[in-house]
């Protein structure tokens, strides 16, 4: 029980120290800028290049669906072909 | 089953597999997607590098002709708008298309060549690739832009070719339109994002 308690408070602190640390390591200084224009920017670039490309492709398929359907549209229904010799 | 109705279901097969637009402008579509983003990324570069600069652009440097470039926007975008023209032309007829191609050809090329004299103007007044990081973003991003409205311009040049010689078919004119529109339309960002 003891075993369990020992290795269960090393993994405690293994686990805290694994989440703090790279806090106070700041090893990034572009990403950790103070300024705020720097953060929105990093902020909105983010944002920017995450969504463009789902968008993008969101975006063509739309128009291939609308395209797609709208030549089912033009396209006579086969019930309205009567066949020949009939 | 029947002759009539197999017939029928051979027809329901056909629609239903109606190529719903040209092999070649799919293809160009998925070009154009990855050049989207090539583009994307160089202007997010530019974004963080102008946020994180104390001066911009920095103060010993030229500042960019905006009022021509407004100008050469304008004649790029006609250009876009005669080729739409020229697309919309051939659906009443192919004999129509030659006058709109050919002027959004030389709108390209007008483009292209003003913006050549910019660049020339820019270095003589000391705005090089390696003068600050703001001439290295403006020439990479300019001409990587300059680069694709070339490739544009010979693709245009080549389907004004075929058309005077009677073989250009339609689905060649909207590939070549759909890169010519990504190269038109990509650049209003570029200009508001690096020139204003």
């Amino acid at each position: 029980m003891s075993l369990i308690r020992r290795w269960g408070a090393v993994a405690v602190i293994a686990l805290a120290l694994l989440v703090l640390a790279p806090d106070s390591a700041h090893a990034c200084p572009v990403c950790f800028d103070p300024r705020d224009e720097n953060r929105f920017a990093f902020l909105a670039t983010t944002i920017f290049l995450s969504l463009l490309p789902l968008g993008l492709v969101a975006g063509i398929l739309l128009w291939i669906r609308h395209r797609s359907r709208q030549m089912a549209c033009d396209e006579p229904s086969p019930d309205s072909v009567v066949p020949q010799g009939s | 089953m029947t002759a009539p109705s197999a017939s029928l279901a051979g027809r329901a097969v056909q629609a239903r597999r109606q190529q719903v637009l040209p092999n070649g402008v799919l293809g160009m579509l998925v070009f154009v997607l990855t050049e989207v983003m090539l583009f994307a990324g160089l202007i997010s570069a530019h974004a963080i590098a102008m946020a994180g600069a104390t001066e911009w652009p920095p103060l010993n440097q030229p500042r960019l002709p905006v009022v021509v470039t407004l100008l050469n926007t304008v004649a790029l975008l006609v250009s876009g708008g005669m080729l739409a023209w020229a697309q919309r032309a051939w659906r009443r007829s192919s004999q129509t298309v030659n006058p709109p191609l050919f002027g959004a050809l030389a709108l390209g090329l007008f483009f292209v060549l003003m913006q050549g004299r910019e660049w020339v103007a820019l270095i003589r007044e000391g705005l090089t690739l390696t003068s600050s990081t703001y001439g290295g973003f403006f020439y990479l991003i300019v001409g990587a832009h300059a680069l694709h409205a070339l490739a544009a311009i010979l693709a245009l040049a080549w389907a004004w070719r075929r058309l005077a010689v009677g073989r250009l078919a339609e689905a060649q004119l909207a590939t070549v339109a759909v890169f010519w529109y990504f190269v038109v339309l990509v650049w209003p960002f570029i200009y508001i994002r690096v020139y204003l």
